[in-house]
């Protein structure tokens, strides 16, 4: 049996579907959920408000990918503007523009869950076979280092001269030509992800795939799901069909921004203030450095090398960040560099010379995730001091690897702009958490993982579902996505969104089977 | 006040509040940001009364932004993306690349909130800051040294919004200017490798 990948823009008629489970959301989580489903002889279909797209559409321009891959064309925020957050859009979500890094879920992180928020049976034994089994879907491997380009080789370099820990990443790449071009989607289809992988496999045992339609609501009678209402947009976002879906199962896997909003507008129990609550973001803010070579940082794998010395997944760590490359094209890094005017053109004309760092906080902030009249979200979140004090220490330890690498100057894009010279300069910056620069609306932020807005957990006073990933109060309905996470996981959350899909996934079975 | 309480602006985990109710926070970012609202809701205000007389071309067909606001981005952009080499016909000017025009275009991609704060920022660039700065004049009416005294004012502003509002406005325009591939040139940027065999490039 094969089901089939339909454009939701071409309805000229509302559609009405009775199945055995839908999946809102065909990223790393919905994509594996849908599979699983369908893999098991059910009548399963997925929703994804965004298109479709194939390799020919990723045409390596961000004036084009931008609209077309991320929420907002790249521009959602917290409420407050203080934070970036790009989140994807389109059959396959976010794993069609990230950079493909491949890292489990810390054995720490694991333990803490258990320990501390009553998540049951996801211990790194229990998760071992899902984590291998994705891994080989995905062809994982470590990035070869001819594959490691100058901008990365600064940071190896940087951190053999500091004596800091570093190390290659492992990736989920085959065939990779290096053109650099990983965000906005890959011309080459060497992304071995949900779009390329597992969605045709889903597809090929009989799943269904809508592209261009949007989840709108949830429908339940307080204690079960019972489907999910959704509209079909046209090429120009506007309705062009309305869309009835009856299922015993729902699986939200439209990331933690995306499926809390769609659980609150549809008013899902929440009889303990959970749902939405424990929003982490890994904001991160990069530092340039400039170089006499040409570095071309554009070129090649965007990231291949990690920089560890500052991060540790322990609780109550004052190590929480993760330094990795972060090049961007001239778009990008036109945003990024600091000023505007004559002062910033001239400084565009340095950017084959740069090398950029972004200092990642495995945070410990906790947002929230509201919803407006309209059903649309919004992310609270203001940096505790905590973490603003560890996002000021990394990004002057990233300035540290650049000048030990060989820099020969070194920005922070903060206002008022920081620049160093000598590393000497840098003895004097204040790392505090109440540092005037080094901290939300001076420093660029972004955010590319948000996490844990329905948490798991055994106790419905602390957590939105169960540890087998069903909801507490409305039976039939999942989660499969970051919302699952009860803390920051201080890695990217790829392969633990896919893997704790598919460790979850014959929980979901058995109750669409079970009607 | 139902649904509202004080908590300490930096928060760790929520406490949790009646089932049902809204969580809202009464701190100083909460108040500095009604503050800041209240000058944009102004200068918006203003904006109405003052939104005439505002040119464009007339085969410009504008998708999001009123002529007003096309004609403030305009202005901006051309300060925002100035040169450093005037005079140097090899750099583009913003209008060379229709920058506002880009604009107005890529603002149909977000939601209907973001184009709202937009609004209310080019509202009050047009009609306030300039006064905040000492000048008795619209935006678009000062000379290019003083546009940016204007805008550098923004940039620097001791008002979180202000300062992410410019921002904002600097990526839309930066996104315009440096998509270009006449842009890119000034870079040393050689662009998408679509249709190009590898080996020429690696």
């Amino acid at each position: 049996m094969s089901g089939a990948f339909v454009a939701g823009r071409t309805f000229d008629r509302d559609l009405v579907l009775d199945v055995d489970a839908v999946v809102v959301g065909t990223g790393a989580g919905g994509s594996v959920a849908l599979r699983s489903l369908a893999r098991a002889g059910l009548n399963v279909v997925a929703l994804e408000e965004g298109p479709h797209s194939k390799p020919a559409d990723f045409d390596q321009r961000e004036d084009h990918m931008f609209p077309r891959l991320f929420q907002d064309a790249g521009a959602r925020t917290t409420e407050d503007l203080a934070i970036r957050v790009l989140q994807g859009r389109g059959v396959g979500g976010s794993t069609v523009h990230n950079t493909n890094l491949c890292k489990r879920t810390p054995a720490a992180i694991l333990d803490l869950w258990a320990r501390k928020y009553g998540v049951s049976g996801a211990t790194v034994g229990d998760l071992a076979a899902s984590f291998e089994a994705i891994e080989r879907d995905l062809s994982v491997s470590e990035i070869a280092a001819p594959l490691r380009n100058a901008n990365n080789e600064i940071l190896r370099r940087g951190c053999e001269a500091l004596g800091w820990r570093g190390a290659p990443l492992s990736h989920n790449r085959s065939g990779c030509q290096g053109s650099g071009f990983c965000e906005l989607g890959c011309a080459y289809d060497a992304k071995q992800n949900a779009l390329k992988v597992v969605l045709p496999q889903a597809v090929g045992s009989g799943a269904t795939v809508y592209s261009d339609v949007r989840a709108t609501r949830i429908v339940h009678d307080g204690t079960r799901v019972s489907g999910v209402r959704a509209i079909a947009l046209d090429e120009h976002g506007q309705l062009c069909a309305r869309v009835a879906i009856t299922a015993p199962v729902v699986v939200l896997a439209a990331s933690a921004v995306g499926s809390a909003a769609l659980a609150r507008a549809s008013g899902v129990p929440d009889p303990h203030a959970q749902l939405g609550r424990g929003l982490r973001l890994h904001p991160g803010a990069v530092v340039a450095g400039r170089f006499e070579e040409r570095v071309e940082g554009w070129r090649g794998v965007p990231q291949s090398y990690e920089c560890t010395e500052h991060l540790s997944h322990e609780e109550g760590s004052d190590r929480r960040t993760w330094i990795v490359t972060a090049f961007a094209h001239p778009v990008g890094a036109a945003s990024t560099l600091p000023g505007f005017g004559a002062s910033h053109m001239a400084a565009m004309r340095s950017y084959p010379h740069l090398a950029v760092l972004t200092a990642m906080v495995h945070d410990e902030t906790s947002g929230e995730v509201v919803v407006d009249g309209d059903g649309r979200p919004g992310l609270r979140y203001a940096m505790n001091e905590g973490d603003r004090a560890q996002l000021a220490s990394g990004l002057v330890a990233c300035a540290r690897l650049l000048f030990a690498a060989g820099a020969r100057e070194v920005t922070i894009p903060a206002i008022p702009a920081q620049r160093f010279t000598r590393p000497s300069d840098l003895d004097g910056v204040d790392v505090s958490a109440r540092s005037p620069v080094l901290r939300p609306h001076s420093v660029s932020i972004t955010s590319v993982h948000p996490m844990g807005t329905m948490r798991l957990g055994d106790d419905a006073h602390t957590s939105v579902v169960r540890s087998t990933g069903e909801h507490h109060q409305l039976r039939g309905l999942f989660v499969a996505d970051g919302s699952l996470f009860p803390t920051s996981i201080g890695v990217p959350p790829q392969l633990s969104i896919y893997a704790f899909a598919l460790h979850l996934a014959p929980n979901m079975v058995e109750r669409a089977r079970r009607g | 006040m139902r649904g509202t309480k004080l908590v300490c602006e930096e928060n760790g985990e929520h406490a949790p509040p009646a089932p049902g109710v809204p969580q809202r926070k009464l701190s100083r970012r909460r108040i500095l940001a009604a503050s800041s609202g209240l000058v944009l809701a102004a200068a918006l205000g203003t904006a109405i009364v003052r939104s005439r007389g505002y040119a464009i071309a007339p085969d410009r067909k504008l998708l999001t932004l009123s002529p007003w606001q096309f004609v403030v981005v305009e202005h901006a952009a051309r300060r925002i993306a100035s040169s450093d080499r005037p005079g140097d016909a090899s750099v583009p000017t913003a209008d060379d690349l229709d920058v506002a025009g880009f604009v107005d275009a890529w603002l149909a991609n977000m939601s209907d909130h973001i184009r709202r704060d937009l609004g209310r920022f080019l509202a009050y660039l047009e009609h306030l800051a300039p006064v905040a700065v000492g000048f008795a004049s619209r935006f678009t009416r000062l000379g290019p040294d003083d546009q940016d005294a204007v805008l550098a004012s923004i940039e620097s502003s001791r008002h979180d919004l202000l300062r992410s509002g410019f921002e904002g406005l600097k990526s839309l325009v930066f996104a315009g200017y440096y998509r270009d591939p006449r842009a890119w040139s000034l870079l040393g940027y050689d662009g998408p490798l679509v249709g190009r065999p590898p080996a020429g490039w690696r």
